[in-house]
């Protein structure tokens, strides 16, 4: 039993080693002098320098940053009304085709979307640029949303609505009281998910984008094929250690809730008995 | 007479098929605790909806003091519900669970304020006030419900099974305190539960319900002592039911033997069925006895003893006994022609209420 216990802990080191080997790598050579990540040559901070030195990269950041907060707040109002239709439809069979049709749009590959995309604009004569990015980044993080939204909504207790009408709440207000309250953490997770696959889109946005406009993604596979320089790997440590911190964060937030509360009904109950 | 505060006129209500209740009628008096009782799927649920507004009926009317109510939304009835598992939002605290009826209507923040509280000292929950929703007990959420569905002054209190996910001890004192709130408050409640020593204890009349019919209304004591049937006098207590034969006014024969009772207006010679209650059962010897069965197991209930026994007909009775009894032993039975019920087949309540003005006025 205790070795099979070893085992078992030996090959989720493993699994972690393997996912965050790359990661580790490229932060290692973000501090080494040089151009390429073959050999680490000496420790240096000139890459971050570099970086920062780098307006139009820096500019970039806070336009991939501009376009995923936009379209994550954008797709998720209209995800929340979606799944907010989808579960208020009655029939089943007309439900589950909208749910089918969300999910479609899950599952098909992004070079597709993108694509598709692409033809609709130059069909309608659109140019490409922010808007043409920003529509398509709202497109597919809808489904998303949707799907983060509609399980929240259907835990919900049928006897809640029923208890607001009951108390005198008319249909806006039990729905601004009642049911967005509720689906809140549905909502957010949704929207935080729409805001990271906005962030790291590459396929859809490549095709959609136009001169003027450019995504992280977009720009650091340009540079890419030039050959990468470290100043990237000194973008990635950043960002990496900033998305590190918000977990953390996230994590100490719900630590202290789930204490609170426990403590909490354990008073209750001793009360009671 | 005054204008009952709820009527029910010729309501059907059909689910597809399935019809869930059957032409019903009732009339619910101002400050009075009513009992919906039955098993599940008797439609006691769907009759509390409906007076809720949540439903609205296939065919009748409902009224409200003598005003139609068909389409009047459930957010536009002076009718609140406390809900089986209390239906209390999660996202607010007690007061702000409690004050959600008063804050929708935009009362004055000072107002609610001291309603809020007030309410929360009648159900005693004054000091959790900012504590969250899952912090409570299951008896404290009990509370919340409570004062949350009264503090929009209701004429009519819907209560669904609210006790029923308490424990034992717990739903016991509840039942006290929801009998001195309603007196208290003098609002009518109405209280649907499949439990009937609940629905005896509590009601001032009992509506007995079983596949979306009323089969009887009464005070609890009628529908103890005079179960219009088979159904209810299983329903509500324990019970020996035999069948019988009325002989004439006053005189029955079961397990081949005569006794004299206390039923009249019945056909001579009507095949009709006979309720002897446990506890109006009296051991005695066997000479003594009306009836002689044998005993054949005993349980200790703390405050009785609860035997079993069969006749010589194999029929089986249930006594209750403050002594307790030999095994195997054959005993006599007692009871005055008072504790003898007859049942008519089939009858309907109004023929059954009409039969029993016939004799018992005298």
């Amino acid at each position: 039993m205790q070795k099979k216990n070893n085992l078992g802990r030996l090959y989720l080191v493993f699994v972690f080693l393997v996912l965050y080997l790359p990661i580790a790598y490229l932060i290692y050579f973000s501090f080494s002098t040089g151009t390429t990540m073959n050999t680490f040559k000496h420790f240096t901070w000139a890459n971050y320098q570099t970086l920062f030195a780098d307006t139009r990269l820096i500019q970039i950041v806070l336009q991939t940053l501009l376009l995923a907060l936009l379209s994550s707040l954008i797709a998720t109002i209209v995800g929340t009304m979606g799944a907010l239709g989808i579960a208020g439809t009655k029939r089943m069979s007309n439900r589950n085709i909208m749910l089918s049709l969300n999910n479609i749009l899950m599952v098909s590959p992004d070079v597709i979307i993108g694509a598709s995309f692409l033809i609709l604009f130059t069909m309608l004569g659109l140019s490409l640029g922010f808007g043409s990015v920003l529509a398509s980044h709202i497109a597919f993080s809808i489904p998303i949303v949707v799907l983060m939204v509609l399980p929240r909504i259907q835990e919900m207790d049928q006897a809640l609505i029923d208890a607001a009408y009951d108390l005198g709440a008319s249909g806006p207000q039990v729905l601004n009281r009642v049911i967005l309250p509720f689906i809140t953490p549905g909502i957010v997770a949704g929207y935080f998910m729409a805001f990271t696959y906005s962030l790291d889109d590459f396929a859809v946005t490549f095709f959609v984008t136009g001169n003027g406009f450019a995504t992280l993604s977009v720009e650091i596979y340009s540079r890419a094929r030039q050959g990468i320089s470290l100043e990237i790997n000194a973008l990635s440590a950043l960002m990496f250690i900033f998305a590190l911190a918000l977990v953390l964060i996230y994590f100490f937030i719900q630590m202290h809730q789930a204490n609170v509360s426990e403590r909490n009904r354990k008073k209750a109950e001793a009360s009671e008995s | 007479m005054a204008t009952p505060i709820v009527e029910f006129k010729n309501v059907n209500k059909f689910f597809g098929d399935f019809q869930a209740l059957k032409n019903i009628n009732f009339a619910l008096d101002q400050g009075k605790f009513y009992s919906l009782l039955g098993p599940s799927g008797s439609g006691k649920t769907t009759i509390l909806r409906t007076i809720a507004g949540f439903t609205s009926p296939t065919s009748g009317t409902v009224l409200f003091q003598g005003q139609p109510q068909n389409n009047i939304p459930a957010n536009k009835r002076k009718v609140n519900t406390i809900f089986q598992n209390y239906a209390l939002f999660p996202h607010l605290n007690v007061f702000d669970n409690v004050a959600f009826g008063l804050s929708i209507r935009h009362v004055p923040k000072d107002e609610i304020e001291t309603r809020v509280m007030d309410n929360l000292k009648l159900v005693h929950l004054q000091d959790l006030a900012n504590r969250e929703i899952n912090e409570l007990s299951g008896g404290q959420q009990q509370r919340v419900a409570i004062a949350r569905a009264i503090i929009n002054e209701p004429v009519l209190l819907l209560l669904d099974e609210p006790l029923s996910a308490l424990d034992k001890k717990l739903r016991q004192d509840m039942q006290y305190e929801l009998r001195e709130l309603q007196q208290r408050l003098g609002i009518t409640f109405v209280f649907v539960t499949h439990d009937q020593e609940e629905a005896l204890a509590l009601s001032d009349e009992i509506f007995v319900m079983d596949a979306g019919e009323i089969l009887q209304n009464g005070t609890p004591v009628d529908i103890y002592d005079e179960p219009i049937n088979h159904f209810v006098a299983d329903f509500i207590g324990e019970s020996n039911i035999v069948k019988g034969t009325m002989i004439k006014d006053y005189e029955v024969e079961f397990v081949g033997k005569r006794f004299e009772c206390a039923d009249a207006g019945m056909k001579p010679n009507e095949p009709v069925e006979v309720v002897l209650r446990p506890e109006d059962l009296d051991v005695t010897t066997p000479e003594k006895g009306k009836l002689v069965v044998q005993v054949d197991s005993q349980l200790f209930r703390g405050d009785h003893f609860e035997v079993v026994a069969y006749d010589a007909d194999h029929n089986e009775w249930l006594i209750h006994s403050t002594n307790p009894v030999e095994e195997d032993k054959d005993i006599g039975l007692f009871f005055e022609p008072e504790d003898i019920h007859v049942m008519r087949f089939n009858e309907k309540e109004a023929d059954f209420d009409a039969r029993l003005e016939t004799y018992e006025g005298e």
